[in-house]
């Protein structure tokens, strides 16, 4: 186990350096003058040129990114462009918001879609299994912008009952994360059935019926543990998404989090910022993906690594 | 057996332990609304120097309210605004929202109203000599900045001195740069010498970048010096608490020298969807709101629970014409342009009604301004101006158009497109994000490939030289911002003239003059002067508006 965990350990230093290039050379790539976007349309030519050189972005590209690597080695992300402040402490002020939502909505799509796809695979080709396919297709291709307005207006102008916006009150949390969980609850619910569907056909479930289980034990402990493998790296994946897909949320309910911050620094070329989250959110995913894994061998002991 | 039950169980356990942790950890820490009862806090203390901003921020407030008062319910006025702070510095304010902000806690020397007429502020009179080269500000006295210090003429002068510093970040530097030195003459008298007459300096003093900050701050030796994150000003209202990308949380500043504000706190919530915003103001969870869906604008004026004001601002809406390309070098073809396409139409049925049709290459509430004339759509003479100018082959023109950067662009350019061809005119719109834009219609005229590039210009305050400077050779890009390459000697003459001009008279009738030549030469499709909607709860007042896209909410009190 530990040598696995090193070997991954390595790979992911790897797979960060090549996003380190990945980033600095597609940023660069966009059309667009920071010096210009950020100094504003009003700024003389001469400030924009002074800017310019604040920012270090009259030096060569290849010292640009030695600088950038360089910095990072230190654990320095540098400075915001737009709002001269340290890019980390721009990020963590938003992390957490980020976090907390895409936590809280990965596990209502987790209590809700698991227990919704067994169901459906255990009621296979009932009414029951049919409307819950209805709901989960619409979740899956429900648009995030409007699902979140339609939340809105019943919820908060229509019923009053919760915030339109912002995260300063706990129920505030509330809205956002069942739009963010929509697509995950779907997504979830259908591989649970699809994967508890082939399992359920298998010897095993069988034998367990032979010999007098009751059916919710041969659901629960002897299918659902074998189809929870391909559930665990959906959930995973999801979980990623999640916390980088949540700009639209974040722009629908005001949610201060990462993704808007990621939204202005793209629209300001602030090249440090979107530099800095892309490396974060890469690092997180690569730790995530490291945790699905070791999380199979704890479900399925017949996984080992080593 | 049971082998399965408990990892499940335990995945599932430990999962619910993190969102709760999460949850639990949730940035609760809603502003209390109660007034502290304990005694003054620390008059003296400056804000530190916070260039580590966590998630929120707060400065001492200069005296906590009378604790034998009876503690009365705190008032709290709530206005959602759609950008994040990109700086609280007043020098840095590169964008009008932002400022607007700013506005509550830094004042400047001298202010506009509704009409935009300067009125005074921080300076409660001036003088400017006869030759317009020295510009004598005499101060309020009293005055307080939040840490306490006093608002004098030394702080006046560091605080312009400070714009002009080169290693500073001011977003805004141009309408300061004649300023040749700054004296405090006594503790109440600043005298501005200038190097070169400019004589719209006195309106240059409204902008938010010459906000006074307290001396603590930008003492050349403090380390808030270059950068600051605390608008320790003398406004009326002190920030407490900015949380990024939330909002930020105004406390009513005691000790504030002029007519006292209504609410106790005032919170600016950052809400980016224009509808979002609009559901906290018909959830009644704001009491105020800029920039609603343009396309509800309709419907919210027909709710009574809600005031639209569709307030005219400083900012003119036009299609640029490259001037130089072969065709459109003939004023007469750019004329037809402008009478091919029917703004009327268009401000109705696409802008919602939030424009108003242009009569001036310049905004109406701008010193300057006058009526000159209208480009009522007339397909017939479009088609003879184009004949006249012997345009037998239909035109083939490049249209690039932002999106989302002013009111209904993109949709807006659909139209006027759509005009074009009735005439002859075909163009294939394109559309880019905002950075790629700028870059595309900064380019160098050789390397210039767009004909015509929607746009909007609204000026650094509201004088016509801020306007001219977009029709001046000097300016064409990729030096200045003139993207039109619009050349006329003489025009330039003469806005070189109007802009040194010390009689304002005299000067108002030169930009008038110029006015009438730029309109008939017509650089640009003119459209409109972009409106700028506020609406706001029935249940509050005096939430009003500055001509320059501001609101101005800073007396606003319950309605009854």
């Amino acid at each position: 186990m530990l040598r696995y965990l090193q070997q991954r350990f390595i790979a992911a230093l790897i797979t960060l350096f090549g996003i380190t290039i990945i980033v600095f050379a597609i940023l660069r790539m966009l059309p667009g003058d920071p010096a210009r976007v950020i100094a504003g349309l009003l700024a003389t030519q001469e400030d924009v040129e002074r800017l310019r050189v604040q920012l270090g972005l009259d030096q060569p590209m290849l010292i640009q990114y030695a600088n950038f690597l360089g910095n990072l080695l230190r654990g320095d992300l540098g400075i915001s462009a737009r709002t001269s402040q340290p890019v980390l402490d721009e990020v963590m002020a938003r992390l957490p918001a980020t976090m907390q939502l895409a936590v809280v909505s990965m596990l209502i799509a987790a209590l809700i879609g698991i227990p919704v796809g067994v169901i459906a695979a255990t009621r296979r080709n009932s009414i029951l299994d049919y409307i819950l396919s209805i709901i989960t297709l619409f979740g899956v291709s429900m648009p995030v912008y409007w699902l979140g307005l339609m939340l809105i207006v019943i919820f908060a102008v229509n019923l009053q009952l919760l915030p339109a916006a912002g995260n300063e009150k706990i129920e505030s949390l509330i809205l956002p994360s069942l739009t963010l969980a929509a697509f995950s609850i779907a997504l979830i619910a259908r591989m649970t059935r699809s994967s508890m569907l082939e399992v359920l056909h298998q010897d095993y479930v069988r034998t367990a019926r032979a010999k007098g289980l009751r059916e919710r034990g041969v659901v629960f402990r002897h299918a659902l543990q074998n189809a929870f493998i391909p559930v665990i790296t959906v959930l995973g994946l999801q979980f990623g998404t999640l916390l980088g897909g949540a700009v639209l949320t974040e722009s629908v309910f005001g949610w201060p989090g990462i993704g808007l911050l990621m939204l202005d620094s793209i629209f300001a070329r602030d090249y440090p910022v979107v530099q800095g989250v892309v490396f974060i959110f890469a690092a997180m995913f690569i730790g995530l993906n490291v945790a699905v894994d070791v999380l199979y061998a704890y479900i399925d002991p017949r996984i080992h690594y080593g | 057996m049971f082998r399965f039950a408990q990892p499940f169980t335990r995945v599932m356990l430990l999962l619910a332990l993190v969102v709760l942790a999460v949850a639990c950890a949730a940035p609760t820490a809603a502003p209390t609304s109660a007034p502290p009862t304990k005694a003054p806090v620390a008059t003296s203390a400056p804000a530190p120097a916070a260039t580590t901003a966590p998630a929120a921020t707060a400065v001492p407030a200069t005296k906590a309210p009378d604790p034998t008062k009876p503690a009365a319910a705190a008032t709290n006025f709530r206005i959602a605004i759609g950008v994040d702070m990109d700086t609280l510095d007043p020098a840095g304010q590169t964008t009008t929202t932002v400022s607007n902000v700013v506005d509550y806690s830094a004042e400047t020397l001298v202010t506009i109203d509704e009409k935009g007429e300067t009125q005074p502020l921080l300076a409660k009179s001036w003088d400017v000599s006869k030759d317009g080269l020295t510009y004598t500000f005499v101060l309020q006295s009293g005055v307080k900045f939040h840490d306490g210090k006093a608002f004098d003429a030394n702080a006046a002068k560091m605080n312009i001195e400070r714009i002009l510093d080169p290693d500073v970040k001011v977003g805004t530097r141009g309408p300061f740069m004649s300023i040749g030195k700054v004296e405090a003459v006594d503790a109440s008298t600043v005298r501005i010498t200038l190097k070169t007459p400019f004589p719209a300096l006195l309106q240059a003093f409204s902008m938010t970048t010459s906000g006074m900050l307290s001396p603590t701050l930008i003492e050349k030796t403090a380390a808030t010096y270059k950068n600051i994150t605390q608008p320790t000003g003398t406004g009326p209202y002190v920030l407490k608490e900015y949380t990024k990308g939330a909002q930020l949380v105004f406390a009513k500043n005691a000790d504030y020298w002029g007519k006292k504000p209504y609410y106790d706190t005032v919170t600016i919530r950052i809400v980016p969807e224009a509808a979002t915003r609009e559901s906290l103001l018909l959830a009644n969870q704001v009491d105020a709101i800029i920039l609603p869906p343009i396309s509800d604008v309709p419907a919210l004026q027909r709710n009574s629970a809600v005031k639209v004001i569709t307030a005219p601002s400083n900012r003119i809406i036009f299609i640029s014409i490259n001037n130089t390309v072969k065709g459109l070098d003939n004023p007469k073809v750019r004329q037809a342009l402008n009478y091919a396409v029917d703004k009327e139409a268009i401000i109705k049925s696409v802008m919602f009604s939030a424009g108003y049709e242009l009569d001036a290459p310049m905004a109406p509430s701008l010193f300057g301004y006058c009526k000159v004339g209208s480009y009522a759509y007339d397909v017939n003479k479009a088609k003879a101006l184009l004949k006249e100018a012997n345009i037998t082959a239909p035109l083939k023109l490049a249209f690039i158009s932002p999106t989302g950067r002013y009111v209904q662009d993109f949709q807006a350019s659909q139209a006027v497109a759509g005009y074009l061809k009735e005439v002859g005119v075909e163009t294939d719109l394109k559309t880019m994000d905002w950075p790629s834009y700028v870059a595309t219609i900064t380019k160098p005229v050789a390397e210039n490939t767009t004909n015509l590039h929607l746009l909007g210009w609204a000026p650094g305050f509201l004088d016509a030289s801020q306007q001219m400077t977009f029709f001046s050779i000097s300016q064409h890009v990729p030096k200045g911002l003139a993207t039109h390459f619009y050349t006329n000697a003489d025009v330039d003459k003469k806005i070189q003239a109007a802009d040194a001009e010390i009689d304002a008279k005299k000067r108002a009738e030169l930009y008038c003059d110029i006015n009438k030549t730029i309109w008939n030469e017509a650089p640009v499709i003119f459209l409109w002067n972009q409106a700028f909607p506020i609406v706001h709860s029935a249940k509050v007042k005096n939430v009003t508006f500055r001509p320059n896209e501001k609101f101005y909410a800073i007396y606003a009190e319950p309605a009854n």
